[in-house]
């Protein structure tokens, strides 16, 4: 009490709990997720619809088991878990290459970086919106270019899986430089002297791959796999421009149902509850992707 | 004398704000009194018509001294913003546009002054000047809710060019219209176009109601597995072959787009779509696009569609809100409004006027026949739902992963506990 009663202004300032430095973001974050977070659990328990003016019911827990019954929320899940497999089957795989090939220091490198991180850097309804042009049936320069190759027009955003096939596309070309960045920065914390004393040993680039770079890139692959889960559960504004989540719900997401549910359909109760569902198979993901960064450097 | 200064300055930022927040609620109080007496806001959705109400605001402040202010919000999202808005009695518009799918929810939430007791007194309006229909179109529960903003028919578009070189006529009957289709593709060209992609509903619904077919019966029981529907959806896969490809995935306005600068035979649409064939930009075919009635099926129906206009129950100065309203849609405007360049309201005593049909060569379908059964978008407040599942099970029998029947069977029991959420009565 003595001790503190002969510090000085900027010495009591100073000896302040960390607390009181964080608790402006700590408000601030509590504001902008924990405040709304809450709500939407909140009102996923009431049955709010936009067009009812009615006072708001309690409902307990009937719109999380109308939404569980309903068969668009399978149907849509499934279609999201598709999109999934299908877009870290291209993007891991060709993001590994490109780092790869960059990480060789060739002549060059620094510009392909630049170009190829270039699609990252678009707002994905602009990308939508372009594609959608590009894979248009009878105008598309895809296309027209296939046309060129002899091969028969396809319908692209015609069916389900052209639309399927083409959302990937587009998502890979802007997901891609992202993973390729995150093994380029795995690749540069290697020491070189690994790749040297492999050279030296005399072992292949395949052998070099295998049993160097690959185990050490392994924990920033994880952290990889686990973004890109979420990201393609949250994936919304490129099947928004692409397809509208058509033909009919052949492309619609679970992201996007909850988002018709609510937006198109004004039920915003049940859309909530389709919001805390997301979460709630989100939440698995948050903690393995936690437990993943833990190994990388 | 430092401790002095600063508090000296904090004080002098802190009393300019204190004055600025006074004089700003000062302001706001001062606007609501305004407002009250003389001042109105419109919400607007961007449309050809907006623009044009847009276009009588200067006049209308000029005559009536009463001020007009006016926002603009997408379609996407201009109705939620409206319901939300009504919902909290924020009294934030005094007249506001709408379209006519959205009247039921609107009804249902009281959301809407009933427009009677103005329409009855105004001689400058003249309801008898409209077509039955066009009266009944912003009615709900026997209440006029909003004003008819446009009147668009589902129409026959023709290349008048096509049809002239292959000596084909507009289609009376739906056979008629896939053969003339068949026979244009023949030549070369498309034969028709319909939006078989997300508003697939629109040429759905038309053709099942055309067909002889209803969505649903007088009980709210869905009956869209009937032989007439399945027989409806069966013509609209069938249209498919005589389309271009991209049809699959076109929206209204892509086929409207299509329609006008490529070479297609034939469209299905809303006349309110005309204005794109005023464009220049878009219509590569100017001179050559005729109109006709849609072909009739086993029943005589107009599929009605259209904007509405109306004032909002919560608005704050309704009766300057029906003054604008009669100055922009009154007879003594009605000629000016059309060539501002908005989609047409209907009024009978203007559709055959020459000038007007010279530029719009559409007006003439507005007559809609007394032995036809108008049928517009369904007043149902679970009709976005309703429509998503149709359109969903339309999609799976023109892409062909399900049979007519089996999409529909399943169509009819999956829109039963949707239908069974409508309010009744």
């Amino acid at each position: 009490m003595g001790l503190v009663g002969t510090l000085t202004r900027k010495q009591r300032r100073l000896t302040r709990p960390i607390g009181h430095y964080t608790l402006g973001t700590w408000v601030l974050l509590a504001l902008t997720i924990l405040v709304p977070l809450l709500y939407g659990i909140y009102i996923s328990l009431l049955d709010i619809n936009l067009a009812s003016f009615l006072a708001p019911q309690f409902v307990g827990l009937k719109n999380y088991t109308t939404a569980l019954q309903a068969s668009e929320t399978w149907s849509t899940l499934r279609i999201t878990i598709a999109l999934m497999f299908l877009g870290m089957i291209v993007q891991i795989p060709c993001g590994i290459i490109l780092a790869v090939a960059l990480h060789q220091q060739l002549r060059g490198t620094k510009i392909f970086r630049s170009i190829l991180i270039t699609p990252m850097l678009l707002t994905p309804v602009a990308v939508g919106l372009t594609f959608r042009f590009m894979f248009d049936t009878d105008l598309g320069v895809i296309n027209w270019f296939i046309g060129k190759l002899g091969i028969e027009s396809v319908n692209w955003l015609g069916s389900q899986t052209s639309g399927l096939v083409a959302i990937v596309i587009v998502d890979s070309w802007q997901s891609i430089p992202f993973v390729m960045l995150l093994i380029l920065a795995a690749l540069s914390a290697i020491p070189t002297s690994l790749f040297e004393a492999a050279t030296v040993d005399g072992a292949s680039n395949r052998q070099v791959f295998r049993l160097i770079t690959a185990p050490l890139i392994t924990p920033t692959l994880l952290v990889i796999v686990m973004i890109k889960i979420m990201d393609f559960l949250k994936l919304f504004d490129t099947i928004f421009m692409l397809t509208r989540g058509g033909p009919g719900n052949a492309t619609t997401t679970l992201g996007l149902w909850t988002y018709k549910t609510g937006f198109v359909f004004l039920e915003l109760s049940r859309a909530a509850a389709l919001g805390v569902i997301i979460l709630i198979i989100t939440m698995p993901v948050y903690f393995l992707w936690r437990k993943s960064t833990r190994n990388v450097r | 004398m430092k401790g002095l200064t600063v508090s000296l300055g904090k004080r002098n930022r802190v009393l300019p704000i204190i004055v600025a927040i006074a004089l700003a609620l000062t302001g706001c109080s001062k606007g609501s009194s305004d407002k009250a007496s003389g001042e109105i806001n419109i919400f607007l959705i961007p449309s050809p018509s907006s623009t044009s109400i847009q276009s009588f605001i200067p006049e209308f402040e000029k005559q009536t001294g009463i001020k007009v202010n006016f926002s603009e919000t997408p379609y996407g999202e201009a109705h939620q913003k409206q319901l939300l808005s009504y919902n909290q009695k924020a009294g934030a518009y005094d007249i506001a546009q709408f379209d006519n799918s959205f009247l039921a929810p609107f009804c249902q939430a009281k959301a809407m002054l009933p427009l009677d007791s103005y329409i009855s007194k105004s001689k400058e309006y003249d309801i008898g000047d409209f077509s039955q229909a066009q009266q009944d179109y912003g009615k709900c529960k026997g209440e006029t809710l909003g004003l008819t903003l446009s009147t668009e028919p589902m129409i026959q578009w023709y290349r008048t060019d096509i049809y002239e070189k292959l000596g084909l006529t507009p289609a009376k009957t739906w056979d008629e219209y896939y053969n003339n289709a068949k026979k244009i593709q023949a030549s070369g060209s498309g034969g028709q176009i319909m939006g078989f992609g997300p508003n697939v509903s629109w040429w759905w619904m038309t053709l099942v109601w055309s067909f002889g077919g209803q969505l649903y019966d007088d009980n709210l029981n869905p009956t869209v597995n009937s032989k007439e529907a399945v027989a409806a959806t069966d013509y609209l896969k069938k249209l498919i072959a005589v389309s271009p490809k991209g049809a699959i995935t076109a929206n209204g306005d892509d086929v409207t787009s299509r329609f006008l600068g490529e070479d297609i035979g034939a469209m299905l649409n809303y006349s309110g779509y005309y204005g794109m064939a005023l464009d220049e930009k878009i219509n590569k075919n100017k001179g050559k696009i005729g109109t006709a009635p849609m072909p009739i099926g086993a029943a005589d129906i107009t599929h009605l569609a259209g904007w509405n206009i109306g004032i909002p129950s919560d608005a704050k100065n309704p009766d300057a809100a029906w003054k604008f309203l009669e100055f922009v849609f009154g007879k003594t405007n009605a000629k000016a409004y059309l060539q501002s360049g908005a989609a047409a309201i209907g009024r009978q005593s203007i559709i055959n006027d020459a000038e007007l049909v010279a530029t719009n060569p559409y007006l003439p379908q507005l007559t809609i026949s007394a032995s036809s059964r108008v049928e517009r978008y369904p007043q149902i407040a679970v009709w976005p739902e309703f429509e998503t599942a149709a359109i969903d099970a339309v999609s799976q029998v023109l892409t062909g992963k399900k049979a007519t029947q089996a999409a529909l069977d399943a169509l009819n029991e999956k829109l039963k506990p949707i239908l069974a959420k409508e309010p009744r009565g």
